[in-house]
């Protein structure tokens, strides 16, 4: 008997805030994905420090990394084991990497499932696996039932009924062409394909904000030299996290701070302020800085508010927004407002960004900042807006979101119906791994309710 | 008495399943016998006189792809041919045939006679031989048994046939022909699941009688396409236009007011009819906003007068069928020579059928076309055909052939049958398939045929022809593929003017045929190089054009095709698995699936209980090695 051979991947470490994070890999895909995160060959049953990498070969996180060959594995496949810094954020960074990589996210109990089924557990633990996945699944089922009374799962459902919708127009046009129903031809199937495409856009920022709520937000500090970022970051945790002197230059290098406001994890970096320098040390500190930018969440970019150019520090900044596509992710902070005397106030712009006046030394204004992190992380929001997401249903929701993509690009530049169709089949398969259901549509009935067909 | 020879393979019916059936399991070499009730009707045509279009064509030609007659017959008979869908792609693309239906049976008749160790038999079938649980032959109307290994039934409507026109009904396998009573009685008695459907024919009409200047005429496509991988364009009869009528206000008025006498709305049918083929009566019901129905007026032959207008199909009274007739433009004086009526029949649950189309109970029965509740000549054709080869396989004593979803139409056809089940006549689409790019109507042969020679279906002719396309396909894209053009050069650039692209750097032939914007016969026209067959040029152009999405649909069927080569054996408690529920505990106890991957496509079983079925395969092959290894 031969069993699926595809690669898996989970969080093997409980959920929440640990020590030590692991993200487990097991199948064919194992050995390639060792080499591409950990960038040297494993030695089997060798434990091996290092960097875990991105796809540019940056570093995710420092760990030990762990290959048991198959079959001498717990699955009897090749496993990898990635053991990293505990915190949600990082583990998953690791996770989608791997998941970039080939592998795809285990269902609840897989690792078990396939070690019984390569002959790693004895007949008498039989019994004990099938409970598991029984149990497993209905957690799963729970966890759903919780969800499907959710908003979120009530917006998947909304969009996936619009999506087959879309897809009953196409495929009535493709299988009834004798019938005077050529929505293809006519402009129809365009309109209700953005719509779809706007809707899930839609779904997939809220359930981006429900996913940072879980796992916390990442928030860099940025600015020039000196305006107080380090400062910034001490009065937010209350603690004396960064070094801070009135040296410029003195953060040569990320600094990174967990924080809580609430309840609520935020993920702080404090970064090298952003100048050309000759310093050796400080470019590295500036390349960083302009990386962690790259990956943040929202970006505090701090001026002081005594210097010329806080007046529009974007304009004088182009190779900062370079850096910062989207402005919205931009909060400007107006430091040492005890010195300049401008009012500690917040003050929202139509582009998307916002600007806050404070005193980081005087902690004047840090209450202001507090809730502005809050309510962009969807606290203050409606508990209604914002749902809880598992990386499992933003990656369905990414994928989903790629083949809308091909299906518009398909159907503006080619017009080839059944590529439009083949797309739109794709996203909804891609919506139903959300749901966990085998797709099994009824389109063609749908068409016969929907339209008069026949000869 | 006991008929003095044996048979290998017996056929009973000879519709479009039987006969493709009977060829089949003929030139597969068994000794065939094809009984029924009438030779005269050998290959009739019952409803409209057409072959293929969309989803058909691609069983068309994979019957012809397997060596069948349906679809040579067709290049034979039609006359009017179109290529539905042309402009949407390749794969949903349908070549569609209007038929003479007298030159297409003549065409079937010739090649029944002319089929080495295929024997015909004008006699009703009235009752199986089975001994335990195993088809022994069949036993005539005036007693006459015949023998043999295998069985293959394919009755169409004739099964407990009644038919309906307004308040009357009457029994009856076609209009004209009785039904098959006594053989329905005997499968009631098998443990087999019976139900019953419906279909229906709409009034034939007499050309004299039409105005044609009121219709709109609908010519055939030019070039004339051909329908069999082996077809010719010269092998066309004279061609001819259908025409389109509409049905207005009036007619849907008249129809209304016809509704008591309609046996299907005063509830005198019970048997569901096909959702996609409504008769008129269902149409402006279900409908009722639409002020019109457009009504193709198709010609039955070049040596008849007898139009069939497809879109009216009904079993109003005559009197209604009439008015209703009347009240079209073009049509206000037609005649009409033969009522519409509609027809109910028994058939087989699909779900009793294995993949081979075997029962499940029976071993040698196999059952193929209508009867397993489709409706449509190519349907019942690619089954017929099917069912014949595993009947002669099961005959010499060799292993079934069940091709799969990713293989072939009919893979999806009889997956989704005996899957599902089906409530209605089941109609072949494109939207069936979730592989259609793969399966398309141009690649049938290259999915098939090298499996039709294999088990014996495809002669030589055909597969030289095949083996020369497939050679030249291959030879075409490797010179494609080294064939480099460079920016700059008197070729380049007569490229790059030609299919207004710009040329950055080097490219090879195949590299640029992969942009939208060139075509095959450019390419050809520019470089003075290329293929002269047509149909070998096609596959090179589709395959290099859509490489990227088929090579997705390869990687999906390849991960699926794990848990499709898993068996379900068939002793399988399913009631005794803890953490199935009792609703998959029942749907998998009712279907029985072969296979693992047969079992995640039954409705509502989840993939956790797939899971459990894997679990619950490796205890019981533990099992069975811990009892093997006992002393």
């Amino acid at each position: 008997m031969t069993y699926p051979q595809d690669t898996i991947a989970a969080i093997a470490t409980a959920q929440g805030r640990g020590g030590v994070g692991i993200v487990r890999v097991s199948g064919s895909l194992v050995t390639d994905i060792a080499t591409a995160v950990c960038q040297v060959r494993l030695q089997p049953r060798h434990a091996r420090y290092g960097s875990f990498v991105d796809n540019s070969g940056l570093p995710l996180d420092e760990g030990i990394a762990l290959f048991f060959k198959g079959p001498n594995s717990f699955t009897g496949e090749d496993v990898l084991e990635l053991q990293g810094h505990g915190g949600p954020v990082i583990l998953d960074l690791i996770l989608k990497r791997c998941v970039e990589l080939g592998a795809r996210l285990a269902r609840p109990g897989e690792f078990s499932e396939r070690a019984f089924l390569n002959d790693k557990l004895d007949l008498a633990q039989a019994e004990a696996i099938a409970d598991l996945i029984e149990a497993s699944s209905v957690q799963a089922a729970r966890n759903a039932v919780r969800s499907l009374q959710g908003e979120f799962s009530r917006h998947v459902h909304e969009l996936t009924e619009q999506l087959i919708e879309l897809r009953i127009h196409v495929e009535a046009a493709i299988d009834f062409p004798e019938e005077e129903i050529d929505f293809l031809a006519d402009g129809q199937i365009l309109a209700k394909l953005e719509a779809v495409r706007n809707r899930l856009a839609d779904v997939q920022n809220r359930a981006g904000q429900g996913a940072l709520l879980r796992d916390g937000m990442n928030v860099v500090i940025a600015g020039r030299p000196n305006a107080g970022k380090s400062s910034l970051l001490n009065a937010l945790a209350g603690h004396e996290a960064a070094i801070v002197t009135d040296i410029a230059g003195t953060t040569r290098d990320t600094l990174k701070e967990h924080i809580h406001i609430d309840g609520m994890p935020l993920h702080m970096t404090d970064t090298a302020g952003l100048r050309q320098t000759t310093d050796a040390v400080e470019q590295i500190g500036v390349q960083r800085a302009l990386r962690a930018i790259d990956q943040a969440d929202r970006i505090l970019l701090v001026v002081d508010s005594n210097s010329g150019e806080a007046a529009d520090p974007f304009a004088l900044w182009p190779e900062f927004l370079d850096q910062v596509p989207p402005v919205g992710k931009v909060t400007l902070i107006r430091n040492k407002a005890d010195l300049s005397g401008e009012p500690c106030a917040i003050e929202s712009f139509a582009d998307g960004h916002s600007c806050i006046s404070l005193s980081a030394k005087q902690g004047q204004g840090i209450d202001l900042l507090r809730e502005h992190l809050k309510s962009c992380m969807g606290y203050q929001q409606t508990s209604e807006s914002t749902f809880s997401a598992r990386r499992r249903h933003l990656q369905a929701l990414e994928q989903a979101s790629h083949s809308l993509h091909n299906a518009y690009e398909q159907l503006v530049h080619s017009r080839a119906g059944e590529l439009v169709a083949e797309d739109l089949r794709m996203a909804q398969q891609q919506l139903g791994e959300i749901t966990g259901e085998f797709s099994a549509d009824d389109l063609l009935g749908r068409i016969f309710s929907s339209f008069c067909i026949g000869k | 008495m006991d008929y003095p020879s044996r048979f290998d393979v017996i056929v009973i019916g000879g519709g479009h399943a039987g006969t493709e059936a009977a060829l089949a399991a003929a030139r597969m070499g068994s000794k065939t016998l094809l009984l029924t009730h009438n030779i005269d009707t050998l290959g009739q045509m019952s409803c409209n006189p057409a072959i293929g279009g969309i989803g058909k064509s691609h069983l068309a030609k994979e019957i012809d792809a397997l060596g069948g007659a349906m679809a040579m017959a067709a290049d034979h008979a039609g006359i009017q041919f179109r290529v539905l869908n042309s402009r949407k792609g390749p794969a949903v693309r349908g070549t569609r045939a209007q038929t003479d239906r007298a030159l297409y049976k003549a065409f079937i008749r010739n090649m029944l006679e002319n089929q080495p160790s295929l024997w015909l038999f004008q006699q009703a079938v009235d009752d199986l031989l089975v001994e335990q649980d195993s088809i022994r032959g069949v036993v005539t109307q005036m007693g006459v048994r015949f023998y043999a290994d295998s069985v293959v039934l394919t009755t169409g409507t004739f099964l407990g046939g009644t038919i309906h026109i307004g308040m009357q009904n009457q029994p009856g396998g076609r209009a004209g022909d009785p039904p098959a009573l006594a053989l329905a009685r005997r499968l009631r008695e098998l443990p087999l699941r019976i139900g019953r459907l419906k279909t229906g024919t709409p009034p034939r009409l007499d050309s004299r009688s039409i105005d044609f200047s009121k219709l709109i005429e609908q010519p055939g496509d030019t070039p004339l396409p051909v329908m069999s991988y082996l077809g010719k364009v010269e092998q066309h009869p004279e061609q001819v236009s259908c025409w389109i009528a509409h049905t207005n206000e009036r007619t849907h008025e008249i129809i209304r007011a016809g509704l008591d006498r309609s046996p299907m709305y005063t509830g005198v049918i019970e048997g569901a009819g096909p959702r996609y083929c409504p008769s008129i009566e269902d149409k402006i019901t279900r409908f009722a906003d639409k002020d019109s129905h457009q009504i193709f007026l198709e010609p039955e032959g070049l040596q008849t007068r007898e139009i069939y207008p497809n879109g009216i199909s009904t079993s109003l009274p005559f009197d209604v069928q009439l008015e209703l007739v009347r009240s079209m433009a073009g049509l206000e004086n037609a005649y009409i020579m033969r009522p519409g009526y509609a027809i109910e029949y028994d058939y087989l649950d699909p779900r009793d059928l294995k993949h081979n189309l075997e029962c499940k109970h029976i071993t040698g029965l196999f059952f193929a076309g209508q009867i397993n509740g489709t409706t449509g000549y190519e349907e019942a054709g690619i089954q017929g055909l099917l069912a014949g080869c595993n009947a002669a396989l099961r005959a010499q004593g060799r292993d079934s052939w069940t091709p799969r979803r990713d293989e072939a139409y009919v893979g999806v056809l009889v997956d989704d049958l005996i899957t599902l089940g089906t409530k209605e006549p089941y109609r072949m689409f494109t939207s069936r398939a979730e592989y259609r790019l793969i399966l398309r109507e141009d690649n049938a042969d290259m999915r098939l045929t090298e499996k039709g020679r294999e088990l014996g279906l495809v002669d030589d002719v055909r597969w030289a022809a095949f083996v020369a396309k497939r050679e030249a396909i291959e030879q075409e894209e490797q010179r494609l593929s080294t064939t480099w053009v460079r920016p700059g050069t008197p070729q380049g650039d007569a490229l790059a003017a030609h299919f207004n692209i710009p040329l950055s750097h080097e490219y090879n032939l195949l590299n640029l045929l992969a942009r939208p914007e060139v075509d095959y016969a450019g390419l050809q026209q520019v470089t003075g190089n290329g293929l002269a067959d047509q149909l070998a040029a096609e596959q090179v152009e589709i395959r290099t054009k859509y490489a990227g999405y088929i090579a997705r649909q390869q990687e999906e069927i390849a991960r699926l095709r794990a848990s499709e080569n898993i068996d379900l054996p068939a002793d399988i408690d399913y009631w005794s698995i803890s953490g199935l529920s009792r609703e998959i505990q029942q749907k998998l106890t009712d279907i029985r699936p072969a296979t693992l991957g047969q079992a995640s496509r039954v409705p509502g079983v989840t993939p956790a209980a797939i899971s459990l079925l894997m679990i619950q395969l490796k205890k019981r092959q533990a099992g069975q090695a811990l009892e093997s290894a006992d002393p």
